[in-house]
């Protein structure tokens, strides 16, 4: 499917300046040039990073932040104290959507002005986005070298691995190869498995968790249960055996594989955060009002978690990436270059241990992955203030 | 008349750590429609878990709920919906009672659309203006936008009553409704819930420990006192409030303290033989007052349950088997010690 792809390409460019001109056309009717103009760029970096995926929602949120900066709230506290006769209830389609965008826009500018506060927070954004930026615009940029490059050798040594120089900022590794070459293409497919594995676990542990703590009696102690055994496995030595015995072709399986070990700790969060909702007053105010299990589930409990659930979303992942690495670097995953794990792997196996010119080679990886996880550890951080309601201001 | 809403010999316990706490016993209470009544007494008395099972939040575990003269099991299906919708509550803590990520608008909007009270955008709009305005929010497009955090506790009691009305109810149960509020403003909302009564035609069952407020409250209505999941005392309030006829009301009135310093250092004070208030688990036999009651009669007061019953000269029911048979009260202290040496 063109378009619906991650990874930066031409034709994104093209869907993100597209879609990028509803924003900008918005900006000038409304006269936020300035907010047009971002809201333009928005969506054309979006669109190149990932087409349509990225294009599409950006168009809302950026329409939205433009509405948002000229809205003018028509029951402002200067017409609203007219009398209930004078005032006009009726509302035309536009203005709804104007309404709706203006409320959305504020929210995003609440989340984004919450994110910036928070200096640990903000700084992890900053490296996760860096991240992103290289794995997806980087290839561009950096041509992936997969065959030997005996040509590099230099006079004298053993080896081909080199230290950083001048025209290989990260060195060569054991065929002569780059490493940065390496590290911009080999971290996408790592990096989006965890996510996934990451998504499949928050979405399995808030179902059932959620379940669990609703429903209680028998279900709970089932699933209660259920989660206990899995949890009280050693993981690493239960995945090394899965891992030997099924095979991990696809990154899919990969992730359902570590989505499948994680989801407990997660169900037992959200168990416990859905229970402790389930006893605030604003529910039983809600059953008073007889507004229903699926209202209460999704207006009235939910909203309530979600930073919660983005927390554990980003641990989860966190979880994922760290086993998935450790399973490559035992060799237990089919090698697939390039992979940060697999370059541990394979210069470990290569000798690189050993030899002092081989140490950029095996630290850019181990680098890179600390640095990925370190940010996503500092993100979490401004993640609950992001989601948090008390930080909204009405229109 | 029928009243609206009857307790009959109504039972309620609760199982904690397979300990069975009896918090209410052989409550009775009627409220008629557009009454007043309010229910006081110290915390874990059972007034919380009355107030509830008034406004069907849980059910008794013995006795019976008649509603218009009908068991509440009676109603199903579309009466049943209606029924949950006309008895309502007021939570206590106003930061507590509304969710906080939603604004007022939606908070007020749920329920008016899930009932289908409107039908139309514009009509939604106007029945939250209105609504905003009856709890005195005003002006309401300076409310309606705001989230819960954004308000004070004052005006998220108010939103909180608001969101009550949306449903038409018939009965509140205002479970300490202005005791998380400022002093101040508290006046305000009690005036407010009067004036709701007139107009909408409610019935308000007031949950407080605060005597004075209740005296305030529910000067055109009746007080039901409450001790240890009892109710034992129960009046039109000037009768309780001029003449308190149990010794545990005694004891509360003679505790409230006046504006007046003068008063308040000359007042009687009446000297309870125990601070201690008995756990639930060990309800003291015969009259649960008895341990610390000051007029306490050996031999009647810690053998025989007291019955509800209008003792001489008294206007009001009172639960006390002395003051009942003989129409007067003896302290314990001149009974054991007569000559008061």
């Amino acid at each position: 499917m063109i378009g619906f792809e991650i990874g930066a390409s031409l034709a994104g460019l093209v869907i993100g300046i597209v879609c990028g001109l509803v924003p900008l056309v918005f900006g000038i009717r409304m006269g936020q040039l300035r907010a047009g103009v971002l809201g333009f760029l928005a969506c054309a970096g979006s669109g190149f990073l990932c087409g349509f995926l990225g294009g599409l929602p950006m168009i809302v949120l950026s329409t939205a932040v433009v509405i948002s900066y000229a809205y003018v709230n028509k029951q402002d506290p200067f017409t609203s104290l007219l009398r209930i006769e004078d005032v006009n209830f009726e509302e035309t389609r536009g203005e709804f959507f104007l309404r709706q965008m203006a409320a959305l826009g504020n929210a995003a500018r609440a989340s984004w002005q919450a994110l910036v506060r928070n200096k640990a927070g903000f700084l992890g954004f900053c490296g996760l986005v860096f991240f992103i930026l290289l794995t997806t615009v980087g290839p561009l940029f950096v041509p992936l070298e997969t065959s030997p490059q005996m040509d590099r050798r230099a006079p004298g040594a053993r080896t081909l691995f080199q230290g950083p120089s001048q025209e290989y900022p990260l060195g060569l590794d054991w065929q002569g190869r780059s490493v940065l070459s390496h590290i911009v293409h080999g971290g996408g497919a790592l990096i989006a498995t965890a996510i996934v594995a990451g998504l499949i676990a928050t979405a399995i542990g808030v179902v059932l968790g959620s379940l669990a703590a609703l429903l209680g009696g028998w279900p709970d102690q089932l699933l209660s249960v259920l989660a206990n055994f899995i949890l009280t496995i050693p993981q690493f030595p239960l995945l090394l055996v899965l891992a030997s015995t099924l095979s991990l072709n696809s990154n899919l399986a990969l992730a359902f594989l570590f989505a499948s070990l994680n989801w407990p700790s997660l169900m037992r969060a959200v168990r416990a955060q859905v229970l402790s909702l389930r006893e605030r007053d604003y529910i039983e105010a809600a059953f008073a009002l007889d507004l229903g299990l699926w209202h209460i589930i999704t207006r009235e409990v939910f909203p309530n978690m979600v930073s919660y659930v983005a927390v554990n979303l980003i641990f989860s992942i966190r979880a994922a990436m760290y086993g998935i690495v450790g399973l490559v670097v035992l060799g237990l995953v089919p090698i697939r270059e390039p992979d940060w794990g697999v370059m541990i792997f394979l210069g470990r196996q290569q000798g690189a241990l050993f030899n002092p010119n081989a140490v950029s080679m095996l630290l850019s990886p181990i680098l890179a992955i600390a640095l990925f996880q370190l940010s996503l550890v500092l993100f979490s951080r401004s993640l609950e203030e992001i989601f948090n309601p008390r930080l909204r201001t009405g229109l | 008349m029928t009243p609206l809403i009857e307790l009959k010999h109504v039972y309620r316990h609760f199982e904690v750590n397979r300990q069975r706490l009896p918090v209410l016993q052989d409550i009775n209470l009627s409220i008629a429609a557009n009454e007043i009544v309010c229910l006081v007494g110290e915390s874990g008395c059972g007034k919380t878990t009355t107030g509830k099972i008034l406004a069907g939040l849980l059910g008794p575990s013995s006795g019976e709920v008649l509603i218009e003269g009908r068991p509440r099991a009676s109603y199903t299906g579309r009466e049943a919906a209606l029924l949950r919708r006309a008895l309502q509550i007021v939570h206590q803590d106003p930061f507590a009672s509304i969710n906080p990520a939603h604004t007022i608008g939606q908070i007020l909007g749920f329920p008016l659309q899930r009932h289908g009270m409107v039908r139309s955008r514009a009509e939604l709009r106007r029945r939250i203006w209105e609504l905003l305005t009856l709890v005195d929010l005003t002006p309401p497009g300076d409310i309606v936008n705001k989230f819960p955090h954004q308000l004070s506790g004052g005006q998220r009691q108010r939103v909180s009553i608001a969101r009550v009305l949306t449903v038409n109810p018939r009965l509140i149960v205002a479970d300490e409704a202005v005791s998380m509020v400022d002093v101040s403003i508290r006046i305000g909302i009690l005036k407010m819930l009067h004036r709701l009564r007139e107009q909408l035609n409610l019935s308000i069952v007031f949950i407080t420990h605060d005597l004075a407020l209740a005296k305030y409250f529910a000067w055109d209505g009746r007080i039901a006192v409450m001790y240890l999941g009892r109710i034992v005392e129960i009046g039109r309030t000037p009768d309780v409030i001029a003449h308190p006829a149990h010794p545990y009301t005694r004891a509360l009135l003679a505790a409230v303290p006046e504006a007046d310093p003068e008063l308040t250092r000359h007042k009687q004070h009446l000297e309870l033989r125990s601070e201690d208030i008995p756990r639930l688990t060990e309800i003291p036999p015969g009259c649960a007052f008895h341990p610390r009651c000051p007029f306490f009669v050996p031999g009647v007061c810690d053998t025989r349950v007291p019955p509800l019953e209008p003792p001489p000269d008294y206007n009001q029911l009172a639960a006390c088997i002395p003051l009942v048979e003989t129409g007067r009260l003896i302290p314990y202290t001149e009974r054991v010690n007569p000559d008061g040496r």
